[in-house]
């Protein structure tokens, strides 16, 4: 069964379309990245998803069902929401404990899931004390009390020290690699989760504008090539005869677009030249983050 | 649904408020029975005796000054979850809202009930041996005691569900509480003293809830006091209006 269904949800807000027909689908094992800028639809989308948020039109469904039609949610979704939900003057293991005793959860869980998040000695507490790094694990922690298969996580690298975000990474990658756990984390900055994600579902404007493998949104973007010369053979010329765009970069390299690889290699042999270094480059993912985003 | 009300209990013990609010009745009800104590016999203030059963009537019935700070930490019950935030997680634990503000009246009424008792044992240990002193004679049935005591547990259960209704129809914890003390002290009294439109104090929830205890606080408005069980009706009626507003206010209201 498909974890995350999202079929052509829309909410408005006032005559804001804050989600505009939105669809895709998360399936368990794999790490889903949903991106865009902000304002784009993102926290609209999860927060329709948990019941939150009432869309419009659609529907979204974790695991075939309407999240409000859930007897034991915390035992099938593990949400990650804003890092302000706590009382600042509740300890984080009792912040836990009464969601455990809400949900019909044993209380013993408490310690655990901060214990898995590297809380254990912060248990005592009063969260109005912590920072913002350790309210997002212990926010990560409430999502783990029920011990889910379905992860949803609303920019959860926000406020995390380069450490945490690494630790975060790794720790997604164990619940759906491992686990066999679906997640669906957020974010705006793609070189947060372009290391975690599986899938990459776009969204700018409220509107989808892409979605696919990491590995097919890259090899969608434009290619470049990258090659060196020894000193005196400027390719240059030869190359943009043939049609291609070239930059020179500031080592003395030249950046081609648009031609593929053999094409440059019959170039270099026509022209006699000898070749230092030649290499495919990875189109700049970012690059195609922000033309995809930006042009809404 | 146990579980919900225990969690909602939790909700308070694990934070400060609650015996800060307590501290704060208690001390209330202590400097009013220190006046009734000192000007006790006062011809100038009203005051009965000592010694008399009119004056344990009196005294007995200060415990429902506590409905302010009961209504308050009703609003907090409340608007606390706004202020902090927390509602998303109460919600993601308990997708169904109707039960969310179910097992909040219900907690709101345990903590009412329990804020009473707290009231009447503090109000007992201080009235008790102020009469053994004066030399006057303890009887219960003649003070009416009992029912006072009722009327209190009542009133300051009830008390709580109005606040966690208010709380839930303004959302914001600070006019919550402007408006809940605005209400307790300044439109009620307005409407209970005032003898011309005493008609419609009797049916505000103080009116009412003097009713249920029938002190003889102000002899001028007796005439206009509902009966003793139609006071009990009265208060339950508000009760179950908030309870309404409480959840229609929040059960569809998208949380973002
Ligand atoms: N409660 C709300 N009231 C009015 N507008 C809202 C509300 N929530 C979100 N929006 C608007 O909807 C759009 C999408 O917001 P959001 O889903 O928060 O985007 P993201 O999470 O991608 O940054 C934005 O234009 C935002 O201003
Ligand atoms: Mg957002």
């Amino acid at each position: 069964m498909t974890a995350i269904e999202i079929r052509n949800l829309s909410k408005s807000f006032g005559a804001v379309r804050a989600v505009d027909g939105v669809s895709f689908t998360v399936e368990a094992g794999s790490v889903t990245g949903y991106l865009g800028p902000n304002g784009a639809g993102k926290t609209t989308t999860l927060r329709s998803l948990l019941g939150l948020v009432t869309p419009d039109s659609g529907e979204a469904l974790v695991n075939g069902k309407r999240y409000t039609a859930m007897a034991t949610p915390l035992n099938e979704v593990g949400a990650v929401l804003e890092a302000t939900n706590f009382h600042p003057g509740r300890t984080a293991r009792n912040h836990l404990r009464l969601l455990c005793v809400a949900a019909g959860l044993p209380v013993t869980r408490a310690d655990e899931a901060l214990g898995q998040v590297g809380l254990a000695e912060a248990a005592g507490k009063r969260v109005g004390g912590f920072s913002l790094g350790m309210r997002q694990r212990l926010a990560l922690a409430s999502a783990l009390l029920g011990e889910p298969k379905v992860y949803i996580l609303d920019e959860p690298a926000n406020g995390l020290d380069p450490a945490g975000i690494q630790w975060l990474r790794g720790f997604l990658r164990h619940l759906a690699h491992d686990r066999g756990a679906a997640v669906l984390v957020s974010s705006h900055v793609l070189s947060e989760v372009e290391q975690t994600v599986d899938n990459v579902v776009i969204i700018a404007g409220g509107r989808l504008v892409r979605q696919g493998t990491l590995a097919e949104l890259t090899t969608n973007g434009e290619k470049t090539v990258r090659i060196r010369t020894v000193e005196g053979g400027d390719l240059g010329p030869a190359l943009e005869k043939a049609g291609a765009t070239v930059d020179r970069l500031d080592d003395g390299a030249l950046r081609v677009h648009g031609l593929e690889p053999e094409e440059i290699g019959q170039i270099v042999l026509d022209q006699r030249v000898v070749l230092t270094e030649m290499a495919a480059e990875r189109s700049d993912l970012q690059k195609v983050f922000l033309e995809l985003t930006e042009e809404r | 649904m146990i579980g919900l009300v225990r969690a909602e209990l939790l909700k308070l013990s694990t934070t400060r408020l609650w015996w800060v609010m307590l501290l704060v009745t208690l001390l209330l009800i202590g400097v009013n029975l220190a006046f009734f104590i000192g000007f006790a016999g006062n011809p100038q203030g009203g005051l009965p005796a000592l010694d008399t059963p009119e004056w344990v009537q009196f005294a007995w019935s200060a415990g429902s000054g506590g409905g302010i700070f009961v209504m308050i930490l009703g609003v907090v019950m409340i608007t606390s979850e706004f202020r902090y935030q927390t509602i998303t997680g109460t919600f993601l634990t308990t997708p169904r809202r109707e039960r969310v503000i179910a097992a909040k009246l219900f907690a709101g009424l345990i903590v009412g009930a329990l804020f009473a008792v707290a009231v009447l044992i503090f109000t007992a240990l201080v009235v008790i041996p102020t009469v053994m002193i004066a030399g006057g004679e303890l009887s219960l049935g003649e003070s009416r005691v009992p029912q006072i005591s009722l009327g209190i547990l009542a009133s300051l259960a009830l008390y709580t569900l109005f606040g966690i209704g208010l709380g839930a129809l303004v959302r914001n914890q600070i006019a919550g509480i402007v408006g809940a003390v605005a209400w307790a002290y300044v439109i009620e009294n307005i409407f209970l003293g005032v003898p011309a439109l005493q008609v419609v104090g009797k049916w505000l929830p103080g009116g009412a809830a003097r009713a249920l205890m029938s002190i003889d606080v102000d002899t001028g408005m007796d005439a206009n006091m509902l009966p003793a069980w139609g006071g009990a009706l009265v208060l339950a009626g508000y009760a179950v209006v908030f309870a309404i507003v409480a959840s229609a206010t929040t059960v569809r209201r998208d949380i973002t």
